[in-house]
């Protein structure tokens, strides 16, 4: 269990992009559950009725980063990384969920080729799936005095 | 339900009305999220749910309430006073909140509430106050 304050320490990501609220349970480098609220006063409600797709597949690839990156603190507390979407195959949805619902987010390392790693991941409102589907997800370390100035995004 | 609820975003604090007693109760459900604009500098790196929008969140069910509990007229709903209200925990990002509004009092155009807010059976804040409600009748005018 992970909460939001350690989400921000590992994930650059913040508000308005900050798609996971929670990990409810983790393996590192292996596979994660995160949740994620959906509430009224999100910016994207505007002029959507329910959670956008795309936003949906940020908030997989929010856990997948958080699974790849807990594994490289792991091994090396100073290790920075910078992990960036790098596709989707056979994604389904079976509907969009909208305000008030709270998504589970369940996301699994299946297979892993050089800096590539490919997650089955899975959307879940209470006991509904709502989509699944194959994200891809490349993730690479940097040694901590490199000078490339887009390697501290990753810490 | 929310159209009767004239909170434009991005004030608007409730998700859900679960249960609804005309003029005794009303349960209603928030999920915090990480994603909410409050949340950016409340606080960098450290987000928690500021108290007094969980205090709207109280003060918007029992306005639901009251729309609920009159049939007839427009009915105006506006914050009068608040009594006390105490804090006991945290709201983080990931939590389920709930909010419990029941009606304790009624003098004249003053309605009394009594509010809680809890997180998984845990009580987060416990709020009293009061509300002014004006019914203006609606007719045909001759």
């Amino acid at each position: 269990m992970m909460e939001n304050r350690e989400i921000q320490s590992i994930l650059p990501h913040r508000y308005p992009f900050l798609l996971v609220d929670r990990i409810l349970e983790l393996e590192p480098g292996k596979k994660g559950i995160g949740l994620k609220n959906l509430t009224a006063g999100e910016w994207f409600f505007h002029d959507h009725t329910s959670y956008p797709p795309p936003l949906l597949l940020e908030s997989l690839a929010q856990v997948g980063g958080i699974i790849l990156a807990s594994k490289a603190r792991e091994e090396n507390p100073q290790s920075r990384f910078i992990g960036l979407f790098a596709g989707v195959s056979d994604f389904h949805w079976q509907r969009c969920p909208g305000v008030g619902e709270s998504i589970i987010l369940k996301m699994e390392l299946s297979k892993s080729l050089a800096s590539l790693f490919r997650f089955q991941g899975e959307a879940w409102v209470e006991n509904e799936k709502i989509a699944g589907g194959q994200i891809l997800l490349s993730f690479v370390r940097t040694t901590p005095g490199n000078s490339g100035s887009d390697a501290a995004k990753g810490s | 339900m929310f159209q009767a609820l004239a909170y434009p975003f991005p004030t608007l604090m409730i998700d859900q009305v679960v249960e609804i007693e005309p003029a005794k109760s009303l349960k209603a459900r928030k999920g915090v999220t990480a994603n909410e604009f409050f949340l950016t500098g409340h606080f960098p790196a450290e987000p928690i749910m500021p108290g007094v929008l969980t205090l709207e969140g109280m003060i918007q069910s029992a306005c639901i309430l009251v729309g609920e509990s009159l049939t007839r007229g427009r009915v105006q709903a506006a914050l009068e006073k608040v009594e006390r209200v105490r804090f006991k925990r945290a709201i983080v990002p990931g939590d389920a909140l709930e909010f419990w509004v029941t009606l304790a009092e009624k003098k004249e155009d003053l309605w009394k509430f009594k509010g809680k807010a809890q997180c998984q059976e845990e009580t987060a804040a416990e709020a009293e106050f009061l509300l002014k409600v004006t019914v203006r009748e609606v007719g045909f005018e001759i």
